[in-house]
């Protein structure tokens, strides 16, 4: 869902950016005071491996694909979903600028639906759900809606500026981003969490949290 | 660094450059959810505003053509790039005095 350039009128983008500074700031305060140094190599490989990750698009039914984004795992492992939006931050500021995915006047708004709006939905839905569920069913799910919201506001603000229409653009990126929510992003999260899990349980950080 | 961490860190830097390197050869090349929504909402699709030139536009060295081998270099690269950055800033975020 890495939304090009040339689709999103200027002013909106603008806003987007606004947004993305703002929690921008916010994430660096909290990494300033809450993030571990010991954290930094574990928030470094996993950068790497989501923009790795981002680059292996797995086919879906309807001649589609699409890949993980990451967001949800990371900033559950991290303890934080200011650390999911620093990661996609780099993520996608590094795509954008020297893939050529995504736009650079849509860079802010990227950041906005994958960084902010997956990371915060990724890592609060896990919280809600490990009240009531395991482990792996929270991952699961929480990965799952860290994918399909952002999907969702994308058809939202691709509604608001004019280029798509509202039923429409909510039907397509919902059936899409339902499939690749649970092949890509939910059966993969769930996998890397059970792998760290199982050798470095030390390394979770909400397991610290909530026990 | 504590040598564990540090086997950590090069165990997924070992896994991601590896899906860096496969990614061309194994990943589907079907438009993504987003690309194929847009071909069925807007006719004749999205019309991309080249805005600037990207160095690996694609995922591919241009100088390499466009075979997946040029695709894993690129996406190498990537990886690298994004894991000194990652680490950079977090090690100015920590290191900056407030």
């Amino acid at each position: 869902m890495h939304i090009p350039d040339g689709l999103i009128p200027l002013e909106q983008c603008i806003i987007y950016y606004i947004i993305v500074i703002i929690v921008g700031y916010f994430a660096v305060r909290w990494a300033r005071e809450n993030l571990d140094e010991k954290q930094i190599p574990l928030l470094a490989v996993l950068a790497a491996g989501i923009f790795a990750i981002q680059a292996m698009n797995i086919p879906i039914p309807w001649g589609t694909s699409g890949h993980m984004v990451g967001a949800a795992i990371v900033a559950i492992l991290i303890g934080s979903p200011f650390a999911g939006f620093l990661v996609l931050a780099v993520v996608l500021i590094i795509q954008g600028l020297a893939f050529g995915d995504g736009g650079i006047t849509t860079l802010g708004l990227n950041i906005f639906n994958m960084g902010i709006i997956g990371s915060f939905v990724g890592f609060y839905s896990f919280k809600g759900l490990k009240a009531v569920l395991s482990d792996v069913p929270s991952i699961f799910i929480a990965s799952f809606l860290s994918l399909f919201i952002p999907a969702i506001a994308c058809a939202l603000e691709l509604w608001i500026a004019g280029a798509f229409p509202l039923i429409a653009g909510l039907y397509f990126m919902g059936i899409y981003h339902f499939v690749i929510g649970i092949v890509a992003e939910g059966l993969i999260s769930t996998t890397v969490y059970i792998a760290i899990n199982n050798v470095r349980p030390d390394l979770i950080a909400t397991k610290k949290i909530n026990s | 660094m504590e040598t564990k961490t540090k086997k950590f860190m090069i165990i997924g830097l070992v896994v991601a450059i590896t899906i860096a390197i496969l990614a061309p050869f194994l990943a589907s090349s079907n438009p993504d959810g987003f690309e194929s929504a847009a071909e069925k909402i807007l006719n004749p699709g999205i019309e991309e505003a080249e805005l600037y030139e990207s160095p690996m536009p694609d995922y591919i060295i241009p100088s390499l053509g466009e075979d997946p081998i040029s695709g894993s270099v690129a996406i190498v690269i990537g990886v690298i790039v994004v894991f000194i950055l990652a680490y950079g800033i977090g090690y100015l975020i920590k290191n900056k005095k407030k």
